[in-house]
């Protein structure tokens, strides 16, 4: 299951939100352009880009996260994150990381480091295991 | 933080974060940020006690 799917399924009973942060593998840093990774993601049909420069201004990162929002179609509502990088270090979320937070304000759910530890399923199991736990006890 | 260049870059700064990053049962650390327009800003606290938040962190590379 991807995100886009998870989101249609939840997000009536759950806010989602996506925080664009740092640039995994911008041009001008950890660029994996060139190798066997990009053409894999080509063949796979993921949108993730290639030729983006890490936004070195928010002005720039603002831009750049909202042509990513664009292209993913996902429909989760997008934040940006400052330049300061202080939401991405305080989750420990580059590259890329889910997390649900209960209505009371803590974890719920803490995904593992992305992209390999990126599992929307997992998220998916765990917005219904918190959902099922908060439903009011019936006699 | 700067744009991470290399495996060794991003494998330091993963265990440098991940070790004070929130567990299952701990608050979330709250944060405030704005949209792609820079506008419409949003509290990660405003939701409490209203509905649960799923947060999707991530970038277009």
């Amino acid at each position: 299951m991807g995100l886009r799917e998870l989101y249609e399924r939840c997000h009536d009973r759950v806010q989602f939100l996506s925080v664009y942060i740092r640039e995994a593998h911008p041009v001008d840093g950890w660029w994996l352009g060139k190798g066997p990774l990009s053409r894999l993601m080509k063949l796979a049909g993921m949108k993730a880009r290639t030729d983006v420069y890490d936004p070195a201004t928010i002005e720039e990162r603002r831009e750049v996260a909202g042509s990513c929002a664009r292209s993913l179609e996902y429909g989760i509502p997008t934040l940006v994150d400052e330049m300061d990088d202080a939401v991405n270090r305080a989750y420990a979320a580059w590259p890329t990381r889910l997390y649900l937070v209960g209505a009371d304000g803590r974890v719920a759910y803490a995904g593992g480091i992305g992209p390999w530890g990126l599992k929307p399923a997992e998220l998916g199991d765990a917005i219904e295991t918190y959902l099922a736990g908060a439903e009011p006890e019936t006699a | 933080m700067d744009t991470i260049k290399d495996r060794g870059e991003a494998t330091r700064w993963q265990q440098e974060h991940d070790v004070r990053a929130p567990r299952v049962g701990d608050e979330v650390p709250d944060f405030e940020l704005s949209d792609a327009a820079g506008a419409n800003p949003v509290r990660l606290s405003g939701f409490q006690g209203v509905t649960p938040v799923a947060l999707v962190f991530g970038s277009f590379t």
